[in-house]
Protein backbone atom coordinates (compact mmCIF):
# COMPACT_ATOMS: atom_id res chain seq x y z
CA UNK A 1 0.00 0.00 0.00
CA UNK A 2 2.28 2.37 0.84
CA UNK A 3 4.34 1.51 -2.11
CA UNK A 4 1.09 2.97 -4.67
CA UNK A 5 -0.71 5.51 -2.54
CA UNK A 6 2.31 6.80 -1.02
CA UNK A 7 0.10 9.97 -0.19
CA UNK A 8 -3.04 8.47 0.93
CA UNK A 9 -1.22 6.69 3.47
CA UNK A 10 0.37 8.96 5.38
CA UNK A 11 -3.10 9.76 6.78
CA UNK A 12 -3.76 6.09 8.09
CA UNK A 13 -2.39 3.10 9.81
CA UNK A 14 -2.63 -0.31 8.39
CA UNK A 15 -2.84 -2.94 11.30
CA UNK A 16 -2.82 -7.02 11.69
CA UNK A 17 -5.39 -9.07 13.51
CA UNK A 18 -2.52 -9.63 16.11
CA UNK A 19 -1.05 -5.90 16.13
CA UNK A 20 -5.43 -5.22 17.42
CA UNK A 21 -5.29 -8.37 19.94
CA UNK A 22 -1.86 -7.43 21.48
CA UNK A 23 -2.61 -3.52 22.10
CA UNK A 24 -6.16 -4.54 23.57
CA UNK A 25 -4.89 -6.84 25.71
CA UNK A 26 -1.52 -4.97 26.84
CA UNK A 27 -3.48 -1.42 27.65
CA UNK A 28 -6.03 -3.95 29.37
CA UNK A 29 -8.79 -2.77 27.13
CA UNK A 30 -9.97 -6.71 27.37
CA UNK A 31 -9.56 -8.81 29.79
CA UNK A 32 -9.33 -12.55 29.28
CA UNK A 33 -10.12 -15.76 31.61
CA UNK A 34 -7.67 -17.79 31.44
CA UNK A 35 -9.55 -21.17 33.02
CA UNK A 36 -11.84 -21.50 30.34
CA UNK A 37 -9.61 -23.51 28.17
CA UNK A 38 -7.91 -26.03 30.58
CA UNK A 39 -6.88 -28.42 27.85
CA UNK A 40 -3.49 -28.64 25.65
CA UNK A 41 -3.49 -25.81 22.81
CA UNK A 42 -1.12 -25.46 20.20
CA UNK A 43 -0.35 -22.68 17.43
CA UNK A 44 -0.60 -22.75 13.95
CA UNK A 45 2.02 -20.59 12.33
CA UNK A 46 0.29 -19.26 9.02
CA UNK A 47 2.69 -18.91 6.52
CA UNK A 48 1.76 -15.64 5.39
CA UNK A 49 1.93 -13.87 9.02
CA UNK A 50 5.41 -15.94 9.72
CA UNK A 51 7.35 -16.72 6.80
CA UNK A 52 6.41 -14.58 4.08
CA UNK A 53 5.88 -11.68 6.37
CA UNK A 54 9.24 -11.77 7.50
CA UNK A 55 10.53 -12.35 4.23
CA UNK A 56 8.19 -9.40 2.85
CA UNK A 57 8.16 -6.75 5.59
CA UNK A 58 11.01 -7.64 7.58
CA UNK A 59 8.55 -8.55 10.66
CA UNK A 60 7.33 -11.84 10.90
CA UNK A 61 4.54 -12.45 13.66
CA UNK A 62 5.95 -15.21 15.72
CA UNK A 63 5.74 -14.73 19.63
CA UNK A 64 2.89 -12.23 19.19
CA UNK A 65 0.17 -14.78 18.67
CA UNK A 66 1.56 -17.25 20.81
CA UNK A 67 1.58 -14.49 23.74
CA UNK A 68 -2.59 -14.01 23.44
CA UNK A 69 -2.60 -18.41 22.91
CA UNK A 70 -0.91 -18.44 26.70
CA UNK A 71 -3.20 -15.78 28.00
CA UNK A 72 -6.43 -17.78 27.31
CA UNK A 73 -5.11 -21.31 27.46
CA UNK A 74 -1.92 -21.57 29.45
CA UNK A 75 -1.45 -25.09 28.72
CA UNK A 76 0.57 -24.69 25.52
CA UNK A 77 2.53 -27.16 23.37
CA UNK A 78 4.38 -25.66 19.91
CA UNK A 79 4.71 -28.50 17.32
CA UNK A 80 8.05 -29.00 15.48
CA UNK A 81 9.47 -27.62 13.03
CA UNK A 82 7.32 -24.30 13.88
CA UNK A 83 7.58 -20.36 13.57
CA UNK A 84 9.77 -19.69 10.33
CA UNK A 85 10.13 -23.60 9.68
CA UNK A 86 6.49 -24.23 10.16
CA UNK A 87 4.57 -26.77 7.52
CA UNK A 88 2.25 -24.94 5.14
CA UNK A 89 -1.55 -25.92 6.10
CA UNK A 90 -1.66 -27.20 2.32
CA UNK A 91 -4.34 -24.23 1.64
CA UNK A 92 -2.49 -21.31 0.63
CA UNK A 93 -1.48 -19.74 -2.65
CA UNK A 94 -5.24 -19.66 -3.40
CA UNK A 95 -5.71 -23.08 -3.92
CA UNK A 96 -9.16 -23.29 -2.18
CA UNK A 97 -10.25 -21.13 -5.28
CA UNK A 98 -8.63 -24.21 -7.70
CA UNK A 99 -9.77 -27.53 -8.44
CA UNK A 100 -6.70 -28.93 -7.11
CA UNK A 101 -8.26 -30.88 -4.29
CA UNK A 102 -6.06 -33.46 -4.09
CA UNK A 103 -2.64 -31.75 -3.93
CA UNK A 104 -3.85 -29.45 -0.81
CA UNK A 105 -5.07 -32.41 1.00
CA UNK A 106 -1.68 -34.38 0.12
CA UNK A 107 0.28 -31.30 0.67
CA UNK A 108 -1.78 -31.31 4.59
CA UNK A 109 -0.29 -34.60 5.34
CA UNK A 110 2.90 -33.15 7.19
CA UNK A 111 0.77 -30.53 9.35
CA UNK A 112 -1.54 -33.63 9.82
CA UNK A 113 1.12 -35.04 11.54
CA UNK A 114 2.50 -32.78 13.37
CA UNK A 115 -0.90 -31.61 14.95
CA UNK A 116 -1.71 -35.74 15.87
CA UNK A 117 2.15 -35.53 17.42
CA UNK A 118 1.66 -32.49 19.45
CA UNK A 119 -1.51 -34.70 20.92
CA UNK A 120 -2.89 -31.08 21.42
CA UNK A 121 -6.62 -30.83 22.05
CA UNK A 122 -6.94 -27.44 20.42
CA UNK A 123 -5.21 -25.60 17.70
CA UNK A 124 -5.33 -21.63 17.08
CA UNK A 125 -3.94 -19.59 13.88
CA UNK A 126 -4.77 -16.68 12.63
CA UNK A 127 -6.00 -17.21 8.84
CA UNK A 128 -9.07 -18.15 7.14
CA UNK A 129 -7.53 -20.90 4.81
CA UNK A 130 -5.45 -22.47 7.84
CA UNK A 131 -8.48 -23.04 9.93
CA UNK A 132 -10.76 -23.95 6.92
CA UNK A 133 -8.53 -26.50 5.89
CA UNK A 134 -7.70 -27.97 9.67
CA UNK A 135 -11.50 -28.12 10.23
CA UNK A 136 -12.85 -29.52 6.88
CA UNK A 137 -9.78 -31.33 5.10
CA UNK A 138 -7.15 -32.66 7.73
CA UNK A 139 -9.38 -33.29 10.73
CA UNK A 140 -11.27 -35.41 8.27
CA UNK A 141 -8.99 -36.69 5.77
CA UNK A 142 -6.40 -37.70 8.41
CA UNK A 143 -8.45 -38.71 11.65
CA UNK A 144 -7.42 -35.96 13.91
CA UNK A 145 -9.24 -35.82 17.24
CA UNK A 146 -9.14 -31.77 17.81
CA UNK A 147 -10.69 -28.70 17.53
CA UNK A 148 -9.88 -25.46 15.78
CA UNK A 149 -10.51 -21.71 16.62
CA UNK A 150 -9.26 -18.52 15.09
CA UNK A 151 -7.27 -16.48 17.26
CA UNK A 152 -10.10 -13.94 17.95
CA UNK A 153 -12.58 -16.71 18.17
CA UNK A 154 -10.43 -18.05 21.06
CA UNK A 155 -10.22 -13.88 22.74
CA UNK A 156 -13.97 -13.66 22.19
CA UNK A 157 -15.02 -16.99 24.14
CA UNK A 158 -12.34 -15.88 27.02
CA UNK A 159 -13.38 -12.17 27.01
CA UNK A 160 -14.08 -11.41 30.73
CA UNK A 161 -16.24 -8.14 30.48
CA UNK A 162 -19.58 -10.16 30.70
CA UNK A 163 -22.29 -9.32 28.17
CA UNK A 164 -24.19 -6.83 30.70
CA UNK A 165 -20.71 -4.24 30.77
CA UNK A 166 -20.57 -3.01 27.55
CA UNK B 1 30.93 -16.22 -37.43
CA UNK B 2 30.18 -19.77 -37.54
CA UNK B 3 29.86 -22.36 -34.11
CA UNK B 4 32.09 -25.36 -34.10
CA UNK B 5 32.41 -28.09 -32.18
CA UNK B 6 35.76 -29.86 -32.08
CA UNK B 7 34.33 -33.15 -32.38
CA UNK B 8 31.99 -32.56 -35.07
CA UNK B 9 34.18 -30.73 -36.98
CA UNK B 10 37.11 -33.34 -36.93
CA UNK B 11 34.78 -35.52 -37.87
CA UNK B 12 33.86 -33.75 -41.31
CA UNK B 13 37.36 -32.88 -41.76
CA UNK B 14 38.62 -36.57 -41.45
CA UNK B 15 40.95 -36.02 -38.80
CA UNK B 16 41.68 -36.44 -35.26
CA UNK B 17 40.14 -33.96 -32.53
CA UNK B 18 42.87 -33.77 -30.79
CA UNK B 19 44.11 -32.57 -34.03
CA UNK B 20 41.73 -29.91 -34.17
CA UNK B 21 42.63 -28.90 -30.61
CA UNK B 22 46.20 -28.45 -31.66
CA UNK B 23 45.41 -26.05 -34.71
CA UNK B 24 43.55 -23.91 -31.89
CA UNK B 25 46.08 -23.98 -29.41
CA UNK B 26 48.62 -23.58 -31.69
CA UNK B 27 46.94 -20.44 -33.62
CA UNK B 28 46.43 -22.45 -36.99
CA UNK B 29 42.90 -21.80 -36.66
CA UNK B 30 41.83 -19.34 -34.59
CA UNK B 31 38.92 -19.26 -32.56
CA UNK B 32 37.16 -18.16 -29.38
CA UNK B 33 35.85 -20.87 -27.17
CA UNK B 34 32.57 -20.26 -25.77
CA UNK B 35 30.13 -22.21 -22.81
CA UNK B 36 29.92 -25.97 -23.91
CA UNK B 37 32.64 -26.87 -25.46
CA UNK B 38 31.79 -25.23 -28.61
CA UNK B 39 34.15 -22.47 -30.48
CA UNK B 40 33.53 -19.68 -32.73
CA UNK B 41 35.19 -19.54 -35.64
CA UNK B 42 35.42 -16.45 -38.89
CA UNK B 43 33.52 -17.29 -42.23
CA UNK B 44 36.95 -17.52 -43.86
CA UNK B 45 38.48 -19.64 -42.10
CA UNK B 46 36.30 -22.01 -41.95
CA UNK B 47 36.08 -21.73 -45.82
CA UNK B 48 39.91 -22.23 -45.79
CA UNK B 49 39.30 -25.61 -44.21
CA UNK B 50 36.87 -26.47 -46.63
CA UNK B 51 38.60 -25.56 -49.61
CA UNK B 52 42.07 -27.49 -47.88
CA UNK B 53 39.97 -30.88 -47.28
CA UNK B 54 37.88 -30.76 -50.26
CA UNK B 55 34.51 -30.36 -48.50
CA UNK B 56 30.84 -29.15 -49.82
CA UNK B 57 29.96 -26.71 -47.33
CA UNK B 58 26.48 -26.95 -48.59
CA UNK B 59 26.06 -30.49 -47.32
CA UNK B 60 27.41 -29.51 -43.66
CA UNK B 61 24.29 -28.04 -41.13
CA UNK B 62 25.71 -24.88 -39.77
CA UNK B 63 25.14 -22.80 -36.43
CA UNK B 64 25.81 -18.73 -37.63
CA UNK B 65 26.11 -15.74 -35.00
CA UNK B 66 25.77 -12.15 -36.64
CA UNK B 67 28.99 -10.36 -36.11
CA UNK B 68 32.29 -8.70 -37.12
CA UNK B 69 34.21 -10.97 -38.95
CA UNK B 70 37.55 -9.88 -36.92
CA UNK B 71 38.86 -11.83 -34.14
CA UNK B 72 39.62 -9.84 -31.17
CA UNK B 73 39.24 -9.41 -27.66
CA UNK B 74 36.23 -7.36 -28.71
CA UNK B 75 34.51 -10.78 -28.67
CA UNK B 76 33.73 -10.28 -25.42
CA UNK B 77 30.50 -8.74 -26.58
CA UNK B 78 29.59 -11.70 -28.98
CA UNK B 79 29.59 -13.88 -26.14
CA UNK B 80 26.71 -12.01 -24.14
CA UNK B 81 24.84 -12.45 -27.36
CA UNK B 82 25.63 -16.28 -27.26
CA UNK B 83 24.35 -16.50 -23.62
CA UNK B 84 21.35 -15.26 -24.58
CA UNK B 85 20.74 -18.10 -27.55
CA UNK B 86 20.74 -19.71 -24.80
CA UNK B 87 17.52 -18.67 -23.72
CA UNK B 88 18.03 -17.47 -20.33
CA UNK B 89 14.31 -16.40 -19.79
CA UNK B 90 14.47 -12.24 -19.07
CA UNK B 91 10.84 -11.74 -18.39
CA UNK B 92 11.25 -14.16 -15.40
CA UNK B 93 14.81 -13.90 -14.46
CA UNK B 94 14.99 -9.82 -14.99
CA UNK B 95 18.29 -10.12 -12.37
CA UNK B 96 20.67 -12.40 -12.78
CA UNK B 97 21.04 -13.14 -9.48
CA UNK B 98 17.86 -14.93 -9.49
CA UNK B 99 18.28 -18.00 -11.61
CA UNK B 100 22.11 -17.80 -11.93
CA UNK B 101 22.53 -17.90 -8.23
CA UNK B 102 20.97 -20.98 -7.99
CA UNK B 103 23.86 -23.99 -7.23
CA UNK B 104 21.20 -26.38 -8.06
CA UNK B 105 21.63 -28.01 -4.22
CA UNK B 106 18.07 -29.34 -4.06
CA UNK B 107 17.35 -28.22 -0.71
CA UNK B 108 14.17 -26.39 -1.81
CA UNK B 109 13.06 -29.41 -3.57
CA UNK B 110 13.72 -31.34 -0.22
CA UNK B 111 12.17 -28.80 1.71
CA UNK B 112 8.48 -28.81 -0.75
CA UNK B 113 5.88 -30.27 0.92
CA UNK B 114 5.01 -31.00 -3.08
CA UNK B 115 8.09 -32.20 -4.14
CA UNK B 116 7.14 -35.22 -6.86
CA UNK B 117 3.63 -33.53 -7.91
CA UNK B 118 3.04 -33.21 -11.73
CA UNK B 119 6.55 -34.68 -11.36
CA UNK B 120 8.09 -31.21 -10.66
CA UNK B 121 9.81 -29.40 -7.77
CA UNK B 122 11.45 -25.91 -6.83
CA UNK B 123 14.44 -26.51 -8.35
CA UNK B 124 13.41 -28.33 -11.85
CA UNK B 125 11.23 -24.32 -12.11
CA UNK B 126 14.21 -22.27 -11.63
CA UNK B 127 16.13 -24.71 -13.99
CA UNK B 128 13.48 -24.53 -16.56
CA UNK B 129 13.46 -20.75 -16.40
CA UNK B 130 17.14 -20.61 -16.72
CA UNK B 131 17.00 -23.09 -19.96
CA UNK B 132 14.58 -21.49 -22.10
CA UNK B 133 11.60 -23.33 -21.21
CA UNK B 134 9.57 -20.67 -19.95
CA UNK B 135 6.34 -21.20 -21.90
CA UNK B 136 6.42 -25.13 -20.81
CA UNK B 137 6.66 -23.60 -17.15
CA UNK B 138 3.76 -20.87 -17.46
CA UNK B 139 1.55 -23.96 -18.96
CA UNK B 140 2.30 -25.88 -16.23
CA UNK B 141 -0.37 -26.43 -13.21
CA UNK B 142 2.33 -27.33 -10.80
CA UNK B 143 2.72 -23.66 -10.47
CA UNK B 144 -0.54 -23.07 -9.25
CA UNK B 145 -0.67 -26.34 -6.71
CA UNK B 146 2.09 -24.98 -5.23
CA UNK B 147 0.61 -22.79 -1.89
CA UNK B 148 3.44 -20.25 -1.91
CA UNK B 149 4.90 -20.99 1.62
CA UNK B 150 8.21 -20.40 1.74
CA UNK B 151 9.37 -23.31 2.50
CA UNK B 152 11.64 -23.44 -0.39
CA UNK B 153 13.00 -20.50 -0.02
CA UNK B 154 13.78 -20.20 3.65
CA UNK B 155 16.31 -23.29 3.40
CA UNK B 156 18.01 -21.75 -0.03
CA UNK B 157 21.13 -20.63 0.63
CA UNK B 158 22.04 -18.84 -2.14
CA UNK B 159 18.45 -16.70 -1.03
CA UNK B 160 17.16 -17.15 -4.45
CA UNK B 161 13.55 -15.49 -4.25
CA UNK B 162 11.26 -18.37 -5.02
CA UNK B 163 8.28 -17.36 -4.26
CA UNK B 164 7.94 -14.03 -6.06
CA UNK B 165 9.71 -16.02 -9.01
CA UNK B 166 6.65 -18.49 -8.83
CA UNK B 167 4.29 -15.61 -8.35
CA UNK B 168 5.61 -13.77 -11.28
CA UNK B 169 5.46 -17.46 -13.32
CA UNK B 170 1.60 -17.80 -13.00
CA UNK B 171 1.07 -13.52 -13.43
CA UNK B 172 2.64 -14.57 -17.00
CA UNK B 173 -0.61 -17.52 -17.78
CA UNK B 174 -2.96 -16.13 -20.21
CA UNK B 175 -5.91 -14.52 -17.87
CA UNK B 176 -8.49 -16.84 -19.33
CA UNK B 177 -6.05 -19.84 -18.48
CA UNK B 178 -6.04 -19.21 -14.47
CA UNK B 179 -7.20 -22.27 -12.57
CA UNK B 180 -10.32 -21.89 -10.83
CA UNK B 181 -12.41 -19.35 -9.88
CA UNK B 182 -9.27 -16.75 -8.98
CA UNK B 183 -9.48 -14.84 -11.92
CA UNK B 184 -13.08 -14.32 -11.82
CA UNK B 185 -12.37 -13.47 -8.22
CA UNK B 186 -10.29 -10.84 -8.92
CA UNK B 187 -12.33 -8.97 -11.42
CA UNK B 188 -15.53 -9.52 -9.34
CA UNK B 189 -13.38 -7.45 -6.36
CA UNK B 190 -12.59 -4.61 -8.68
CA UNK B 191 -16.56 -4.59 -10.46
CA UNK B 192 -18.59 -4.94 -6.92
CA UNK B 193 -16.21 -4.67 -4.33
CA UNK B 194 -15.29 -8.48 -3.08
CA UNK B 195 -14.40 -11.24 -4.36
CA UNK B 196 -17.80 -12.88 -4.35
CA UNK B 197 -19.78 -10.41 -5.57
CA UNK B 198 -21.85 -9.84 -2.81
CA UNK B 199 -24.23 -7.23 -3.85
CA UNK B 200 -24.54 -3.87 -0.95
CA UNK B 201 -28.16 -4.76 0.33
CA UNK B 202 -27.62 -8.17 0.81
CA UNK B 203 -24.48 -7.41 3.04
CA UNK B 204 -26.41 -4.64 4.60
CA UNK B 205 -29.47 -6.59 5.44
CA UNK B 206 -27.12 -9.97 6.76
CA UNK B 207 -25.08 -7.44 9.21
CA UNK B 208 -28.74 -6.30 10.39
CA UNK B 209 -29.26 -9.87 10.96
CA UNK B 210 -26.21 -10.71 13.10
CA UNK B 211 -26.28 -7.59 14.69
CA UNK B 212 -30.03 -9.04 15.99
CA UNK B 213 -28.17 -11.86 16.98
CA UNK B 214 -25.83 -9.92 19.52
CA UNK B 215 -28.99 -8.38 20.53
CA UNK B 216 -30.02 -11.62 21.80
CA UNK B 217 -26.94 -12.84 23.40
CA UNK B 218 -26.77 -10.12 25.68
CA UNK B 219 -25.67 -7.25 23.54
CA UNK B 220 -28.82 -4.99 23.77
CA UNK B 221 -27.51 -1.94 22.47
CA UNK B 222 -25.24 -3.31 19.98
CA UNK B 223 -25.70 -1.92 16.22
CA UNK B 224 -23.27 -2.71 13.53
CA UNK B 225 -21.78 0.58 12.44
CA UNK B 226 -22.00 0.83 8.97
CA UNK B 227 -20.25 3.34 7.03
CA UNK B 228 -19.93 5.48 10.09
CA UNK B 229 -18.09 8.50 9.28
CA UNK B 230 -14.83 9.12 11.66
CA UNK B 231 -14.71 6.19 13.53
CA UNK B 232 -10.98 5.15 14.31
CA UNK B 233 -11.06 1.23 13.39
CA UNK B 234 -12.13 0.39 9.46
CA UNK B 235 -12.60 -3.07 9.53
CA UNK B 236 -12.39 -5.77 6.44
CA UNK B 237 -13.44 -9.13 5.74
CA UNK B 238 -12.61 -12.05 4.23
CA UNK B 239 -15.83 -12.18 2.05
CA UNK B 240 -16.01 -16.22 3.26
CA UNK B 241 -17.01 -14.86 6.60
CA UNK B 242 -20.18 -12.74 4.59
CA UNK B 243 -20.53 -15.64 2.45
CA UNK B 244 -20.63 -18.93 4.40
CA UNK B 245 -20.12 -18.47 8.01
CA UNK B 246 -21.65 -14.68 8.95
CA UNK B 247 -21.64 -15.96 12.82
CA UNK B 248 -17.64 -15.99 13.11
CA UNK B 249 -17.97 -12.07 12.23
CA UNK B 250 -20.04 -12.09 16.42
CA UNK B 251 -16.65 -12.84 17.55
CA UNK B 252 -14.85 -9.51 16.46
CA UNK B 253 -17.84 -8.08 17.38
CA UNK B 254 -17.56 -8.65 20.99
CA UNK B 255 -14.17 -8.07 21.38
CA UNK B 256 -15.19 -4.21 19.70
CA UNK B 257 -17.83 -4.05 22.45
CA UNK B 258 -15.32 -5.04 25.64
CA UNK B 259 -12.95 -2.55 24.16
CA UNK B 260 -14.97 0.06 23.85
CA UNK B 261 -13.44 0.43 20.01
CA UNK B 262 -14.82 2.92 17.61
CA UNK B 263 -15.50 1.00 14.57
CA UNK B 264 -17.09 0.99 11.40
CA UNK B 265 -17.66 -2.10 9.07
CA UNK B 266 -18.16 -0.04 5.08
CA UNK B 267 -20.97 -1.16 2.89
CA UNK B 268 -19.10 -1.52 -0.28
CA UNK B 269 -15.50 -2.89 -1.27
CA UNK B 270 -15.04 -4.42 2.44
CA UNK B 271 -13.18 -7.19 1.18
CA UNK B 272 -9.28 -7.69 2.70
CA UNK B 273 -8.31 -10.54 0.93
CA UNK B 274 -6.60 -9.47 -1.97
CA UNK B 275 -6.70 -13.12 -5.05
CA UNK B 276 -4.12 -10.68 -7.33
CA UNK B 277 -1.33 -11.83 -4.88
CA UNK B 278 -2.28 -15.29 -5.84
CA UNK B 279 -2.74 -15.01 -9.60
CA UNK B 280 0.56 -12.97 -9.69
CA UNK B 281 -1.60 -9.38 -10.63
CA UNK B 282 0.39 -6.27 -9.59
CA UNK B 283 -1.95 -4.16 -11.77
CA UNK B 284 -5.31 -5.80 -10.25
CA UNK B 285 -3.89 -5.83 -6.58
CA UNK B 286 -3.58 -2.07 -6.87
CA UNK B 287 -7.24 -1.71 -7.89
CA UNK B 288 -8.19 -3.38 -4.89
CA UNK B 289 -5.88 -1.74 -2.22
CA UNK B 290 -6.78 1.53 -4.29
CA UNK B 291 -11.02 0.57 -3.59
CA UNK B 292 -9.74 0.20 0.64
CA UNK B 293 -7.84 3.10 0.25
CA UNK B 294 -10.75 5.34 -0.90
CA UNK B 295 -12.89 3.65 1.65
CA UNK B 296 -10.47 5.12 4.30
CA UNK B 297 -10.47 8.52 2.70
CA UNK B 298 -14.23 8.76 2.71
CA UNK B 299 -14.78 7.82 5.81
CA UNK B 300 -11.86 9.41 7.67
CA UNK B 301 -11.02 6.68 9.66
CA UNK B 302 -7.79 6.42 10.65
CA UNK B 303 -6.43 2.59 10.98
CA UNK B 304 -7.25 0.11 8.67
CA UNK B 305 -7.84 -3.63 10.16
CA UNK B 306 -6.83 -6.33 7.79
CA UNK B 307 -8.99 -9.48 8.44
CA UNK B 308 -6.04 -12.05 9.23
Amino acid sequence: MSRWFQEEAKHFKVISVIDLLVDYLQKGRIRVDSSRHPELTTYHDPCNYGRNSLKAFGQGYFEEPRWIVRQCAPQFVDMFPDREGSYCCGAGGGIWATPFKEERVYHGRLKARQLKQSRARWVITSCHNCRDQIVSSLCKEYDLDLGVKYLWELVADSLVTGPAVS
Amino acid sequence: MIVIRVGELADHLGVHRNTVRNWINGGKLPARQMAGKRYLITENDFARLCREFGIDRSSLKLKYLPGSPVMSREMTCQEKDVAEIGGRSARLLPDADWGDACVTCGSCAGACPISGVDGMDPRKAIRMAVLGREEDLIASQWPWKCTLCGKCEEVCPMNVEIVAFLRRVRGLRDRKKVPGSLQKGVLMCLEKGNNLGIPREDFIALLQEMGREMRDEGYPDFEVPIDRPGANLLVTLNSKEAFAEPAAMKSWWKIFSAAGESWTLPSQCWEGVNWGLYTGDDEAMKGIVGNLVANMVRLGCRTLLLPE
